[in-house]
Parts: structure tokens; sequence; C-alpha cells
């Protein structure tokens, strides 16, 4: 909004010097429209990590909408951003509020008469969406430009990624032509209709690098503590996947504690890039209750099954195909022993 | 009160201006309290160590360090001290104890998971095994009628460029509190 090209120019000097590699399209210019959709793509995933802003989105998933207030810059080579959940049925002060420094994720959480403190590992939070390596993405997708048109007040480019099979869905994003931030992504399933939704309805770049902003809220009548982190016995066994969807990789492998069980549980997650699944492996236990079938949550895909005395969930932004393939891929080798 | 220890935390209120507050830490209670939630904020948010420290060390340390405390306890030295202010440290310990002694049953019946986890690791991981193994399982139920929601938040908190972390259902996150 405070677009003075002064500011533009100091943020573009910012790209050149802080991304080498990002300095070739930066030449390209950044008011003339890109001819390539992907470096478009790539441009939005730099912007969000790089510069400094604030604004106001929504996020749409099925029925659920909730408005996210950001604020984010770069400050001694690190990022740092502060997320404020606003939602009408919390009254003020009481807000989730998300402080992200590089990978790292604290959470104020209040709940009731306390103020819980959650720490997380994340990446890739909108607006910075998209990893800036697209190889993955490149693999599984192809790019389309489309028009120009406006979103939050501001003009944007709109770039389609088409999946090149039936295994993921496809995106719209629109990217700001001035600062290359991305001011709005759908997700849509192949009938072209809206799954998830995420658009700013303000944003502004910031030009102070005082980060005051940067602590939370403190609410007095609340205790402070830190999260529980419950501890169980393992069990596992051996098991290993046939054949994953085309275009997913592993990457990551987690074991978890799930609110309630005593079990840890293997969670392993899977991406084309863009699109992500989640594989949980856990032991049927005494009391529990195996769980079976598929169910369309807005945008989310969950089917579980039960192999080997295992249960079998499997959860992602994606089609039901690929959670169901995901979901039959699981062998678990034989062996008598445990570890 | 609050707003002053706050102040005096960041630096903002030197000591010896501030021994009312002082005194009133010392003395415990409300504001006790509010002085170890302002530093574990400070803490949390500097990324300071009490990030990397999980509770079942710090619950075996708080153990370990409970018998061999036979001279006066952590509020007797504290009292003891002029000016000087227990670590942070031991404060962090004092209040996961104190989180042990004031929770419930859950709270106990984990602990007493640890202790025969760290005992038995292999006999307890047998014994289960052989639970479920003998045990007829209860008729599945399908998850269009009843929604896994703890696996929906579990992968949205682990997964990249998902937003659906800001949706995340309420009821899920009271679960097990």
């Amino acid at each position: 909004m405070k677009c003075a090209i002064s500011l533009r120019a100091k943020y573009l000097s910012i790209f050149i010097s802080v991304t080498f590699g990002f300095s070739a399209f930066c030449m390209i210019g950044v008011a003339t429209a890109a001819e390539d959709p992907w470096l478009v793509l790539q441009k939005t995933a730099y912007a969000a990590r790089e510069l400094g802003y604030q604004g106001v989105f929504v996020y749409q998933n099925g029925k659920e909408t909730r408005s996210v207030q950001i604020t984010h810059m770069k400050k001694d080579g690190l990022e740092v951003a502060r997320n404020v959940i606003l939602d009408n049925s919390i009254k003020s002060g009481q807000a989730r509020e998300v402080f992200s420094q590089g990978s790292d994720i604290v959470i104020f959480n209040p709940k009731k008469e306390k103020m819980v403190i959650e720490k997380r590992r994340g990446q890739n939070m909108f607006p910075a969406m998209f990893p800036t390596d697209f190889q993955l993405i490149k693999a599984s997708y192809n790019a389309k430009l489309g028009p120009l048109e406006n979103v939050a007040g501001r003009q944007a480019q709109v770039v389609e990624l088409i999946p090149n099979d039936a295994l993921r869905y496809s995106y719209k994003i629109w990217a700001d032509i001035e600062y290359g931030i991305l001011l709005k992504v759908t997700l849509l399933n192949v009938n072209q209709e809206t799954l998830e939704q995420i658009e700013f309805n303000q944003l502004s770049m910031m030009k102070s690098q005082d980060a005051n902003w940067f602590q939370p809220t403190i609410d007095v009548t609340k205790h402070y503590e830190m999260e529980e982190e419950p501890t169980a016995q393992r069990v596992t066994k051996e098991w290993e996947l046939e054949k994953l969807p085309s275009g997913y990789r592993k990457i990551d492998h987690v074991e978890r504690i799930m609110p309630g069980k005593t079990v840890a549980i293997n969670q392993m997650i899977f991406s084309d890039g863009i699109a992500s699944v989640s594989l949980f492996i856990e032991p049927l236990t005494k009391g529990m209750r195996p769980k079976t079938g598929h169910k369309l949550v807005g945008s989310t895909n969950i089917c579980a099954n039960v192999i080997d005395g295992y249960q079998i969930v499997v959860v992602g932004e994606v089609p039901a195909a690929t959670v169901m393939q995901i979901a039959k891929a699981v062998r678990f080798k034989k062996q008598t022993e445990l570890h | 009160m609050k707003q002053q220890l706050s102040a005096f935390i960041d630096g903002e209120i030197v000591p010896n201006e501030a021994p009312h507050l002082i005194t009133a830490v010392k003395a415990g209670g409300e504001v006790k309290q509010a002085w170890s939630d302002y530093h574990l904020i400070g803490d949390v948010m500097r990324g300071d160590q009490v990030l990397n420290t999980d509770l079942t060390s710090r619950i075996m340390l708080a153990l370990e360090s409970e018998p061999t405390i036979l001279v006066p306890n952590l509020q007797e030295v504290v009292n003891n001290q002029s000016l000087e202010f227990p670590e942070l440290g031991s404060i962090t310990n004092k209040v996961s104890m104190k989180k042990t002694n004031e929770s419930h049953s859950s709270y106990s019946n984990r602990l007493w998971s640890i202790a025969a986890s760290v005992a038995a690791v292999f006999f307890v991981g047998v014994m289960t095994l052989q639970q479920y193994m003998q045990e007829d399982t209860l008729a599945p139920v399908q998850i269009a009628q009843e929604l896994p929601e703890e696996y929906l938040a579990a992968h949205q908190f682990a997964a990249p460029s998902s937003a659906a972390y800001y949706i995340q259902n309420a009821s899920f996150t009271e679960q097990g509190r």
C-alpha cells in the first residue's frame, strides 16, 4: 500500500544482496509481467521470506474460516513472524499467538485459566507456501500463466498449477506484481471446485526494522506453562512401503504421542513439493477401537484401515486415491521378536 | 504489581528501585508465580534451553535432587539470600515438581509409566504386545461416523505448507489437558 518507489528499490536491493540466485529474475523487472510462470512462483517463495510486511489473511477450508493477522520481517538474517489468530468466538487478549523464528515456532495457546506454551518446528507457512526449490513440484505439475487480477487492492499475476495426474489437486495462485508476494491461493479439485482458500484482505510493506511487535501479549490473569510432553513406551515393528504414489517422497518421520494414548505413534510425511500426506502407524492396543473407512473434511482426505494388528491412518490435502494408495502400500515384515 | 514485575524482569526497573517487588516475589504466592511465568515466557521467546528440555528429564532431575536435599529447602535458601534470586533452572524444576503434585491422576499415571519404562522397557513392551494379541479387538468404527481429529491435527502440525493449523479444532486442543 505504502508503495514508495524508494521502498521498492530498497527491497529489490535486499533481494539481490541476500539471494544471489534470485537476482537473475529481479533484473527481469518487478513491475513487468514475467514470461515464465515458474519464475512468478519462485518469486513468491523468496518475497515471503525476505520482505517485511504486515497484513490480515483469511483462511477457508470447508466450512471453517479464520482470519490471521501476520507481521513478518527478516532481522539479522533470520525470519521472524507473528501470527495472531483472530476469531470472533474468543475475547480480545485471548487470541492464539504464533511466533516463528527461523523454523522454530512458539505458540501461546489460551486454555481456560492457563496459557499453554507449545513448541513446534515448521516451515512453508503462508504466504511462504512454496519451497525455494521447485524441482519436486515441476515433476508433478505444469504451470500456466493467467490474467492480471486484483486482490486486496493490489494487482496480481494469476498462475495455475495443473497436476500431471489424478493424485493431486490443482492450485490457482495470485502473486503481487510489485513485490512478488503470494496474495491468494486456492486449491481446486478435478471439477474446479474450491476446496481451500487463503487470501490477504489487506497487506502493507514494512519499512521499519523495529521488532518490538515480536513479543506475546501477556495476560496477567493466566498462569503460563510449557505444554506437557508425555512419554510412552515404543512398540514398533518393521514395516516397508511397497509403492508410493508417483511424485511423492518421504520428507519426514517422527514419533509422537497423541492425547490420551500411551504408545508412540509413527508419523511419516510425504510430499510432492506442495501437497502433503501423513501416514500414521500404531499398534492396536487393548480397548482401542480400530478405525476403518474414508472421509473427506474440507480439502483433507482421511482413510483408515487395519493391517496385521496395526492401525493405519492416512491424512492429506490430496485426492482420495492418493491417501488410499499410501494406506495400501504398508507391509509389515514377518518377525516374531521385538527389538 | 504484575506490570511492574514484568518491567523489572525486562530490566526497565533496577533492583534497588524495586525492593517491594523482591519482597513480594520472596513472599511467594501469586507474585512468585508471575515471576516464574514471565521468566518462562522470556526464555521461550529467546529460544533458551527450556525449550529443549523435555518433561521427563526435568522430572527425573527433580526426583534425583529430592532425597539429597536434607538441608534447608529452596524456599528457605531464597529467604536467606538477600538480593540474590535462585537461578531460573531451579525455578523450572520447582515448577515441574509443583505440576506433578497438583495435577490429577492422569499425571501420576504418566509418572508411573515413566518409572516403569525406565525399569523394564522390554518387559512392558512384551506385555503390551501379548495383551493386544490375545484380546479380541473391538468392532471397528467407521471414521465417517467418528472423525479421528487427533490424526488430523497431528498432520496439520507436521505437514509443510499447511495453513490448516489455524482452524485446528478447539475440542482437540482441550483433550488431555
